[in-house]
């Protein structure tokens, strides 16, 4: 069984490759530059459910505030770059930074929190940012910031005429995300985060510091959040609170994962391959008088596979371990 | 005579005005099977967490091995050498059998490869190999039992808690617990268990302990302490204790 293990961790390996490989040429195939926004945004979705998996799905902390650290992310980056010239690379690393201690510091009370009162926190603390931003004139206040254009580069990673430099890194980006929990899991950590969020109790008579793994997940998942927060603010090229910190954010992070399969692998990258497209097609082809149609297909698709598939739709793929499970 | 590897000396727990261990001294030996019985309601679980480091206690210090444990979290005194399980079982139900134990072998290392050779090795150990890729949460009450004991052990402890694990089993069951629990010390680890089902832990155990109305009873081989008046009437009422 150790072997079997092994296999399927390299299996999850080459499968991804083949993904990553595939999904990196698609671009000579596909020239509409609505579908490639579209495959932008999807990708994007992807790691940041994927960030978000790590605090939420596999330490059980369900987070409905990632929201504050994307927006931290997009600020970060943005008043970095105006403000003082910053290029975005460092504004980035710099708002992953911020994001992390802040879910630290944040973390350091709401932890002791447990079940649906951690969740009403993170929610409370993320519109408690949106109002900050809303109020702080330095940063825009709720007109928001435009990201002056200086000239297609990557060391300044604008790109007016062409999608797909942003395309390629968020793959690079998607993939990295995927390869961190992919690393996760088969780790330490991993394994004591699982058990923080099946029995706290057990875990921490078993030597895990709980509260140390929530703080680890917290700081972890922040990061990688901010890094899309960042991405997404040189992607649009204009931020204000509302397109970058409202609760709407918070859901969509949460909505792939939960879709796919919470607390799996592949649950964020499966749930926002088939969300994104059919949210952002939705809003094609019903928007403008349709607003707020494309929440409602996430609200059914959500009551969908809650009845058919609780467990995800990675559940469609699973290797049916029930078969040898049943007792003798 | 080398000092004891458990001792709690004059432990008291109150819950506001209910007092559920008063003065409770008692020790355990390197190496030694030790019961720690008594009515509902006597203290037992309560002494137990105290032990286990659930909460501190009101009053009293705790020592393992020389050190005073007495306000150290139970993450800590796993470290240590302290290892317990649960009267109701608490599996980590959405993972398999084996990860279940790996994430008690992790407390000693942090190589995967090697965790993860521990814990089968531990599973081996309790009998339950076969089921390792299994779900804890498809698992049969006794063999959560055992698992409890499985991801105990993968801590790799000197002193082993075991709270009511053969209460609720069928006799056969219960006799291959009682095997194991004997295997368990044979490899040199100190076991006290909680139990009221007396027919079980008396043979098993080298001494047994008994607790009433939260003080120590009667202390003593568990021959003589199942004869002792007081421990009848303890579990019977007094009426019982003057007939024997």
């Amino acid at each position: 069984m150790d072997t079997t293990f092994a296999q399927r961790r390299r299996r999850d390996l080459i499968l991804a490759l083949i993904l990553a490989v595939l999904a990196a040429i698609v671009p000579f195939f596909v020239k509409d530059v609505n579908v490639q926004n579209i495959m932008v945004l999807t990708l994007m979705w992807a790691a940041l459910s994927q960030s978000w998996n790590i605090l939420s799905g596999y330490c059980g902390q369900i987070s409905l505030g990632h929201a504050l650290y994307f927006g931290l992310g997009a600020y970060t980056t943005t008043l970095l770059f105006t403000k003082f010239g910053v290029l975005p690379w460092f504004g980035m690393l710099g708002g992953g930074v911020i994001s992390a201690l802040i879910a630290l510091g944040l973390g350091y009370p709401t932890f002791r929190l447990r079940g649906h009162y951690f969740v009403i926190a993170t929610i409370v603390i993320a519109e408690i940012g949106l109002l900050l931003f809303h109020n702080w004139d330095w940063a825009g206040a709720a007109l928001g910031i435009d990201v002056p254009v200086r000239g297609d580069s990557w060391a300044k990673f604008q790109f007016t005429r062409s999608k797909l430099p942003y395309y390629y890194f968020a793959l690079v980006f998607c993939c990295v995300a995927w390869l961190v929990t992919w690393y996760l899991e088969n780790s330490k950590w991993g394994f004591w985060w699982r058990a923080v969020k099946d029995n706290p109790d057990a875990a921490e008579s078993l030597g895990v510091v709980v509260f140390n793994s929530k703080m680890g997940a917290a700081a972890i998942s922040a990061f990688m959040t901010a890094i899309g927060g960042a991405f997404y603010a040189q992607y649009v090229s204009y931020i204000d609170p509302d397109s970058v910190m409202t609760f709407q954010f918070s859901l969509l992070m949460a909505l792939p994962a939960v879709l796919g399969g919470i607390g799996t692998l592949w649950g964020p990258v499966l749930g926002a391959v088939i969300l994104i497209p059919l949210t952002e097609l939705t809003r094609n082809y019903l928007g403008g008088s349709g607003r707020g149609v494309d929440l409602i297909l996430y609200g059914a698709v959500i009551v969908l596979i809650s009845l058919a598939r609780p467990e995800g739709l990675i559940g469609l793929f699973s290797r049916k371990p029930a078969s040898k499970g049943v007792p003798q | 005579m080398t000092a004891p590897l458990l001792e709690t000396r004059g432990v008291w727990q109150r819950f506001g005005g209910l007092i559920a261990n008063s003065d409770v001294s008692i020790s355990a030996g390197a190496g030694e099977i030790v019961g720690l019985i008594g009515p509902n309601g006597a203290g037992k679980s309560t002494l137990f967490n105290l032990i286990a480091g659930v909460l501190p206690p009101t009053q009293g210090t705790i020592w393992f091995n020389g050190e005073d444990v007495t306000r150290m979290p139970a993450a800590e005194r796993c470290q240590r050498g302290i290892a317990r399980t649960f009267q109701v079982v608490k599996s980590f139900e959405t993972m398999t059998v084996i990860d279940n134990v790996i994430v008690g072998a992790l407390i000693r290392t942090t190589v995967m490869r090697e965790a993860r050779r521990k814990a089968l090795e531990v599973l081996e150990f309790c009998g339950l190999a076969g089921r390792a890729d299994v779900l804890a949460s498809q698992l049969i009450p006794s063999e959560k039992r055992r698992l409890e004991v499985a991801r105990a052990l993968a801590t790799e402890p000197k002193l082993l808690l075991l709270d009511e694990c053969l209460t609720g089993l069928t006799p056969m069951e219960a006799q291959s617990g009682v095997e194991l629990v004997r295997k368990v010390r044979a490899t040199g680890v100190t076991v006290l268990m909680v139990e009221h089902v007396m027919e079980i832990v008396m043979p098993l155990v080298d001494r047994a302990i008994v607790l009433n109305l939260g003080k120590v009873l009667v202390e003593g081989k568990p021959t003589e302490v199942v004869r002792h008046p007081e421990v009848i009437s303890a579990y019977l009422g007094d009426r019982h204790a003057i007939s024997a």
